[in-house]
């Protein structure tokens, strides 16, 4: 990988563009994990619950994402399919500290799949089991048994435990996201 | 932890089912341990940080121990124990402040206990009541000792039965107590001044003068003296004061307190009261035929639960617009308020484990539940609008969320004609040997007609002959006579070869005891032995059963058993009234031996 960076960066190739859903539910902190992937003097200081949507971009080493970063309200969530043609992969938040709303975020998770536009593609997923500096938060192999996520079997899926304040464990998912889209492309 | 997700589980492989239904299975505990009922349910943003917690007023598990629990997501956030069981909560905005965080209302006993960020805040009391003077007396004459304690007694018992001013507490005490702790008791109790307070029964919040969601709110509360009282939240003085002819149980507001309001007062006489502004006696009263169980306003409409297991709508006005009829009892009502459909619904928890959602007569849908559930709450918790949040009979706890895309949709939960229509008629199949009877009916029928009609002639003969000489020899157990009117069984318990032998002898007339009757056995010496073969009746009074028993020791060593007739004869008399045949059974304790 570094190599190919090399190769790529004295080549001054354009970087790839990717577009990336971001979803999840309300409070679940995906404006700010993708923030948190921003350079960090674009990085903005306070964040504030979305309204509708916000479309930011953010580099990796090999790609150069276009993040929809949708709201994740009840109101808000039924404009989560009008974006789902233009995603190529996809971000899932989940607030691991709330348990009780854990059956929502499948609940949204399961409509998310069984949707006539991502039903059939093959995109990877890459979901954040959030907020893990919590005292109550859940472990990321809790969440991914609470969502059941083994049933995903057509989709290559990745889960990572993040704390997006920090920012630990972000970069973990973005690199496998990087290897997957990088994977269905050549 | 460990039920939710077995409950997940769960969920993963009825996938099926799970996808018709309206409601995602949040969490369920049946170990919760809250046993409280729906007015002691309250959802509020307690810190102000847009996540709602629900305040439970909890009785304890034998209502012994009441406490004070706030709950959040699944989890108990603080516990504290309550000086006296809560009769309701309630969450309101006392003042204009930032940040707009809720203040929280237990009524309990005569005090309302306010909290503010979930700390003791203000205790209000409600005023003492005025005392009888007649009562005020006696006890300023026993302080000066003018009265001895006896004739105190004898006085506020007069008090008692006259006076419409009930007693006190402490004059209902000094009268429950014994002659010899009389003297103690108003020794110690004649300096204090005699008080008479009141218990709060029920509370409710009013909108001051805005109908927004975050105005400033009154507390009204209903209170044992069969009164409403209308309390300011910043100063708790009383704003108004209304009466009611029974004692409120259910309260139901609507309106602003400023503008106009109208109060619907379910009380204990089973009627519902309501009144409205400037209005210090009810304006309007329903009458219900049973007890109110729960009392839910939808729009403009009044939705009453009764104890017969219906619920009712009517107008502010008392006119009854429909009665749907419940398959059990309903055990606990509330109001589900969906604000992004702008539905408005009323939930019944009935004895059988269902929770019903009815929207006018219409049957929205049905949640059923592990467990028969005490109390409903709907609202946003946590961060979730549509949340529902159930507490059943053995402390568990269920919650629920609505799913964003459910729709209620009238006539989803009706059904059609009744199952009973669909099953067939239970009607016998005819077979070839009844056309063949027929047949043979059709070519013989005048000669079938006259053999039959001669077989009639001589069975009714035949009938009259027996009748006849049984009543010559007095044979039946039950007397014909009308002057003698007596009813007689008999009945042998026991293996042998020993048997108890039992006479039910009972006398049918109305209002006539039957005066020296005797009892005589005839049997077979040879085969029993028998104590007494002779003895006499007791005076019978007319309707009871008089069980005379004696014992029959079989003799016969070879199984045989044989008949015992028992005679019951007038006194004077050798003409039995009646007789009974008992056949005796074989006694099995000789074939044994």
């Amino acid at each position: 990988m570094g190599l190919l960076d090399r190769l790529s960066g004295l080549l001054r190739l354009k970087k790839k563009e990717v577009n990336v859903l971001c979803l999840g539910l309300d409070n679940s902190g995906k404006t700010t994990i993708i923030n948190k992937l921003k350079p960090s003097n674009a990085q903005s200081q306070d964040i504030v619950p979305t309204i509708g949507f916000s479309i930011a971009k953010f580099k990796s080493s090999s790609l150069s994402f276009t993040v929809f970063d949708m709201s994740g309200q009840g109101r808000y969530r039924n404009l989560w399919e009008h974006y789902y043609k233009e995603g190529q992969a996809i971000i899932f938040v989940i607030d691991s500290s709330d348990k009780l709303r854990m059956v929502v975020a499948k609940e949204e998770l399961d409509t998310l799949l069984n949707h006539p536009d991502i039903k059939h593609r093959r995109i990877p997923i890459l979901f954040f089991a959030n907020k893990m500096d919590l005292r109550d938060a859940v472990t990321s192999v809790k969440v991914s048994q609470l969502l059941c996520l083994e049933n995903i079997k057509d989709k290559p899926w990745h889960i990572c435990a993040s704390d997006a304040i920090k920012g630990e464990g972000l970069q973990e998912g973005v690199d496998w996201l990087q290897d997957q889209i990088q994977a269905v492309k050549t | 932890m460990a039920a939710a997700s077995s409950s997940d589980s769960d969920s993963c492989r009825a996938e099926s089912k799970e996808a018709n239904s309206k409601w995602l299975d949040a969490h369920y505990d049946p170990m919760a341990n809250i046993h409280t009922f729906s007015a002691c349910l309250a959802l509020a943003d307690l810190h102000g940080d847009g996540e709602y917690k629900l305040v439970v007023g909890d009785l304890g598990p034998g209502g012994q121990q009441p406490r004070l629990k706030v709950l959040k997501g699944p989890t108990v956030l603080t516990e504290s124990p309550l000086p006296a069981l809560p009769a309701a909560a309630a969450t309101f905005l006392m003042d204009q402040h930032e940040p707009r965080t809720p203040a929280l209302a237990l009524a309990s006993g005569p005090c309302v206990y306010v909290y503010k960020n979930l700390r003791p805040y203000f205790k209000f009391s409600l005023p003492h009541l005025p005392p009888n003077p007649l009562e005020q007396d006696l006890w300023n004459q026993a302080k000066e000792d003018r009265i001895d304690p006896l004739t105190l007694k004898e006085m506020l018992e007069g008090i008692r039965e006259k006076a419409e001013v009930p007693l006190s507490v402490q004059s209902l005490r000094f009268l429950q107590l014994e002659l010899s702790e009389m003297e103690a008791f108003v020794n110690q109790h004649k300096s204090k001044a005699i008080r008479r307070q009141t218990v709060i029964t029920t509370m409710s919040t009013l909108k001051k003068s805005l109908a927004e969601e975050d105005a400033v709110s009154c507390l009204v509360l209903g209170t044992e003296n069969k009164e409403l009282l209308v309390l300011d939240s910043e100063a708790f003085t009383i704003l108004a004061k209304m009466s009611l002819p029974s004692v409120p149980v259910f309260l139901e507001v609507s309106g602003q307190f400023d503008v106009e309001f109208r109060l619907a007062a379910a009380c204990r006489n089973g009627n519902i009261y309501v009144l409205r502004r400037d209005s210090k006696r009810p304006k309007y009263c329903i009458e219900l035929s049973a007890q109110p169980v729960g009392l839910v306003r939808v729009h403009k409409v009044l939705v009453v639960g009764s104890t017969q297991d219906s619920l009712h709508g009517f107008t502010h006005k008392g006119k009854k617009l429909w009665t749907v009829q419940m398959p059990a009892a309903i055990l606990t009502m509330n109001l589900l308020e969906q604000c992004s459909r702008g539905l408005q619904a009323v939930m019944a928890g009935l004895a059988n484990g269902e929770v019903r959602i009815y929207h006018d007569k219409t049957l929205l849908n049905v949640i059923r539940t592990p467990e028969a559930v005490t109390s409903l709450c709907f609202g946003r918790y946590g961060r979730e609008d549509n949340t529902l949040i159930m507490t059943t009979r053995g402390g568990g706890l269920i919650i629920k969320i609505l799913k964003r895309t459910a729709v209620f949709v009238e006539g989803g939960g009706e059904v059609g004609p009744p199952p009973a229509q669909a099953t067939k008629l239970n009607v016998p199949r005819k077979t070839r040997l009844y056309v063949d009877q027929t047949l043979r009916e059709r070519e013989a029928g005048t000669a079938m007609h006259r053999t039959f009609q001669t077989d009639l002639y001589l069975l009714r003969l035949r009938a009259a002959r027996a009748y006849v000489q049984a009543i010559e020899s007095s044979l039946s157990p039950v007397s014909a006579i009308a002057r003698e009117p007596l009813k007689l069984h008999a009945v042998v318990q026991g293996l042998g070869p020993t048997f108890k032998l039992t006479l039910h002898l009972q006398n049918t007339s109305t209002a006539r005891p039957i005066l020296g009757l005797l009892v005589c056995f005839l049997y077979n010496e040879a085969l029993y032995a028998l104590p007494r073969a002779f003895f006499k009746v007791p005076l019978l009074v007319p309707g009871l059963n008089y069980p005379l028993e004696t014992f029959v020791e079989s003799l016969s060593d070879k199984g045989i058993s044989d008949i015992i007739k028992v005679l019951v004869l007038r006194e004077g008399q050798s003409a039995p009234l009646l007789s009974a045949h008992i056949n005796m059974p074989v006694s099995e304790g000789l074939a044994a031996a």
